[in-house]
């Protein structure tokens, strides 16, 4: 089976409003990716090439140095890097051993061109989820 | 030497006929007025007496001073001393004339010097009036002078014996000079004398459990020197002892500018500490690796190559001793007393700061001292200025015709293998000694061309990455893959191990960003944050400021 | 389309990957590659995709190479651009055997598409999509290795610079040691000879993976190739340049007394 379970990504709140088969088009396109326990995921300031879902393990968040979220099993990082290849906003750092699904911009991108109705829901979502957080 | 205001371009003429070479590695930075006063006279006379009495076919190295920056030539021999030169070359292998200069060395030289530095060192110059403290600023330099003429006259004597076994057993064997100047540890330390302070300083120390203590804290090092001093029951006394032999050497380079041991205690605890928490260096494996280069070497040199390492071994202490125990302690003295004289015509307003009385030559010391108006305290200030902004790189390698290449080949045996002993000291032995003088420069492998200064970051792991700021100069034992995305921030790459030939010297090219790699050790010697030139074309690394 | 093919077949770069055809192109020239297979970039990215066949298929060619494997990245579109992309992508020395190839292959396939890949991949000019190929080989354990560039990469000289040190070629590439520097020139001459500070070697370790071990005192400034190897690198990259052109980074290791030739790829900006 290639890709990511679907179960998986359903439970990950950017993909709510996606319909199932939806998802399962989008699971295809991603491959697991480990990271030990101490490894830089992603690095702030650094080009973006992928987006990732934690399926086990734990990672932390820093913004310039400083702590700021601790992430688990269903969260999800750097979806930015699927609109846009810029810089990333934080640094992730894995603080045990972690299993993550990973889907890369060039492979999104041509489904969403494809397919234009998955890529305004996600930015919707994700329009959403920014200005919730701005609330914060 | 007249020194230029900041903007203007420095003109560089030759000093006088003949050949002269920039010497950047003992001078990076132009000299002092006093400095180029009393160095090149002292130094002619020295050399030229060492190439006399091994009879090499020159008659020793002048000196000069261009713009404040030295400039080397080798002076030939006069043509009707040649025969003469010859013979003396022969008799200085029959009769292994360095080893009566080690005699002299050790029975008259060292122990009159010792005698004459601590008696200079017993003066206060603060106590002193100012007619007093200019007579002792004149026997200071004199003293001075003289070390520096000892210093050159026992050059000979420490590095051909050594040059000459690195000739011989490096064409025997293929061995690189630095693995066999391996073969010279384990020699008697420094000197009896030496090794007799510091051994009882380290000694005393570990059996007084209240100085290992006060040794240990992080306290001001400065107050913890004074503290170990006055310890009784002998500590005190030991450490006393220890201070002054090694206190008023300068701990970098060679000129007053530099500072002695005392002035920076920091680099003395961290010394004694060192030696109080060492192993002895174990030189029993010496003879295992003497022996394993024998049998190297064709069996038929193996008899002469038991006598070359011999003599190596027995003169090789000559080479940091020379040194330690002439000029580089004279010249601490002299800026003692030069910052005695310093420090009380600031407190008058007369110069604007202590320090830039190192920039008056002696009779302007001397003037200045009975109220002379010249030179003003701007133009103290200027000369200081001056010799913190340049640097040996703005100064042309050399200026007038070069020679054309010695050719040893035609040369009576003896004489030829003279020249060629000096000749691989020079290289393999000079470079390596002096550099250890450069606290404030290291080298490596040129990986990458251009110039670049900026702020050095200790970065060893990905997880550092964060502290990286654009322009920064990465600092770091090796580089891989994950350091790539730290490369559009960084302005150069230095790093400790590698060759031209590694990940980072080959991303630094393709960056291009100046790159020196394989220094050894830069993650120990700058600290981050500190201010370095990295200069990738000449493979050197320099802290500034 | 054939997706695994033995190295010596590797002919098409876009699907293979520069690395594997430039070694297949060597092995066809009689020079001393260890054999191996190339990998599509297709089947690398099925088999990071989890598909099951894929694996299985990459298997079954890869047993009969036996124990120890030595697994390189072979990128598509690298050797087009102007840029080396040292380091780049992972070399994964030591993988046990086939059942652990799977994470290795995955492994490969995200240092081609990682965070530093594209920046690094935008940075030399280069926007497409990353792919990767891969070569799988027998695994050398040698007594020296390293690297020699056919032509000097900072003077621009018209000589041969080779680094070497104990044991993997690793410690060279990854700059792990400072490594011995010779130059030589064209007609074998030895220009320079400078023993490194050689402290630790990486060695292969039984089970899986490398190791780096402390080097023997008396080795690490004990100079690790005599002027006959030297000849025989010289004559190595005489060979190298007639096959591929001038200006060639080869990789190579000398292994039970045979001189081998791991990789050769173009030097870029060399001397500039």
């Amino acid at each position: 089976m290639r890709g990511a379970p679907v179960e998986v990504l359903r439970r990950v709140p950017l993909f709510s409003d996606l319909t199932k088969r939806e998802v399962q088009q989008i699971a295809r396109l991603f491959k697991e990716r480990r990271f030990a326990a101490g490894e830089t995921v992603v690095q702030e300031g650094s080009g973006g090439a992928a987006f990732f879902v934690i399926v086990s393990g734990e990672a932390t968040v820093l913004i310039r140095g400083k702590k700021k979220k601790i992430l688990k099993a269903d969260d999800y990082f750097g979806e930015i890097a699927l609109i846009d290849d810029g810089p990333r906003m934080a640094t992730i750092a894995a603080t045990s051993d972690l299993v993550c699904y990973g889907l890369t911009y060039w492979d999104f991108r041509p489904v969403v061109e494809a397919n234009g109705v998955i890529g305004w829901k996600l930015l919707q979502r994700m329009a959403k989820m920014l200005r919730e957080a701005r609330e914060d | 030497m007249t020194p230029t205001g900041g903007g203007t371009k420095l003109r560089f003429e030759p000093p006088g006929p003949g050949f002269w070479e920039l010497d950047p590695v003992h001078f990076p930075r132009p000299a002092t007025r006093y400095w180029t006063e009393v160095h090149p006279g002292a130094f002619q006379r020295g050399t030229s007496e060492f190439a006399r009495s091994y009879g090499m076919l020159i008659d020793g190295l002048g000196m000069a001073y261009v713009n404040g920056f030295a400039y080397r030539m080798v002076r030939p021999a006069p043509e009707g001393e040649l025969p003469e030169r010859f013979k003396r070359a022969e008799e200085v292998f029959q009769k292994k004339y360095w080893r009566q200069q080690f005699r002299d060395w050790n029975e008259t030289f060292k122990p009159a010097s010792m005698k004459a530095h601590r008696e200079l060192q017993s003066v206060d110059p603060d106590g002193l009036s100012d007619d007093a403290l200019a007579a002792h600023l004149t026997r200071c330099r004199d003293h001075h002078a003289e070390m520096l003429y000892q210093h050159m006259r026992f050059t000979a004597a420490a590095v051909v014996p050594t040059g000459d076994f690195l000739a011989h057993v490096g064409d025997w064997t293929g061995l690189p000079p630095a693995e066999l100047l391996g073969l010279m540890r384990g020699t008697s330390p420094t000197s009896a004398g030496a090794s007799a302070q510091l051994g009882q300083l380290i000694a005393a120390i570990r059996q007084d459990p209240r100085a290992q203590q006060r040794l240990d804290t992080e306290d001001d090092p400065g107050s913890t020197l004074e503290a170990l001093r006055s310890l009784d029951r002998g500590t005190g006394a030991a450490v006393s002892a220890y201070l002054d032999l090694v206190g008023y050497r300068l701990l970098d380079g060679f000129d007053i500018s530099n500072p002695f041991a005392l002035e920076q205690p920091d680099a003395l605890r961290r010394a004694i500490r060192a030696a109080v928490a060492g192993k002895v260096a174990d030189a029993s494996d010496v003879e295992g690796r003497i022996a394993g280069v024998r049998a190297k070497v064709p069996e038929k040199h193996r008899a002469q190559f038991d006598e070359l390492v011999e003599e190596a071994r027995l003169t090789y202490s000559l080479r940091d001793e020379r040194g330690v125990f002439s000029d580089i302690w004279a010249s601490g003295l002299m800026r003692r007393a030069v910052l005695a004289g310093g420090r009380r015509l600031a407190a008058k307003g007369r110069i604007h700061e202590a320090v830039h009385f190192v920039d008056a030559g002696l009779d302007e010391m001397r003037a200045l001292l009975s109220g002379a108006d010249e030179p003003s305290a701007d133009e103290l200030a200027k000369r200081c200025e001056y010799r913190a902004s340049h640097s040996a790189k703005e100064a042309p390698a050399a200026m007038g015709t070069p020679p054309p290449p010695p050719d040893l080949s035609g040369l009576p045996p003896a004489a030829g293998r003279i020249m060629r002993a000096i000749g691989i000291a020079l290289g393999a032995v000079f470079g390596s000694s002096e550099a250890a003088h450069e606290k404030h420069m290291l080298r490596g492998l040129a990986a990458s061309r251009g110039v670049y200064e900026g702020p050095a970051r200790r970065v060893s792991h990905p997880s550092e990455f964060d502290r990286m700021v654009k322009g920064d100069v990465l600092v770091t034992e090796s580089t891989t893959e994950a350091f790539n995305i730290l490369l559009p921030l960084l302005g150069a790459i230095v790093t400790d191990s590698g060759g031209l030939l590694s990940h980072s010297a080959i991303v630094a090219r393709e960056y291009g960003i100046p790159g020196v790699v394989g220094t050894r050790e830069a993650t120990e010697r700058i600290k981050d944050g500190a201010r370095v030139r990295v200069d990738g074309d000449a493979g050197e690394v320099t802290v500034l400021g | 389309m054939k997706r695994v093919v033995p190295l010596e077949k590797a002919l098409d770069d876009t699907i293979f990957g520069s690395k594997a055809v430039g070694l297949g192109q060597a092995i066809r020239d009689g020079l001393p590659v260890p054999p191996g297979v190339a990998l599509s970039g297709s089947i690398v990215e099925a088999v990071a995709a989890g598909e099951q066949p894929a694996i299985k298929e990459v298997a079954k060619w890869v047993e009969p190479l036996g124990g120890p494997l030595a697994v390189r990245s072979s990128a598509v579109d690298e050797d087009g651009a102007a840029a080396s992309f040292a380091g780049q992508h992972l070399t994964l020395l030591n993988v046990p055997s086939a059942a652990e190839l799977g994470s290795a292959l995955s492994k490969i396939w995200w240092s081609a598409n990682s965070d530093s890949a594209i920046t690094y991949r935008k940075k030399v000019g280069l926007f497409t999509r990353p792919s990767v190929g891969v070569v799988v080989q027998a695994l050398l354990d040698p007594d020296t290795a390293g690297v020699m560039f056919t032509r000097n990469p900072v003077t621009g000289a018209d000589e041969r610079v080779i680094e070497a040190s104990w044991g993997l070629g690793e410690a060279v590439v990854a700059g792990i040691v400072i490594p011995d520097h010779y130059r030589v020139d064209r007609s074998g001459q030895v220009l320079e000879r400078k023993a490194g500070l050689k402290r630790v070697a990486v060695r292969t370790v039984p089970g899986g993976g490398t190791v780096e071990e402390q080097v023997a005192p008396e080795l690490v400034e004990r100079l690790c190739l005599d002027d006959d190897r030297l000849q025989e690198l010289n004559r190595l990259a005489e060979r190298c340049e007639q096959v591929y052109g001038p200006a060639r980074d080869v990789e190579w290791a000398i292994a039970g007394g045979t001189l081998y030739l791991l990789q050769c790829r173009a030097i870029t900006q060399a001397g500039r």
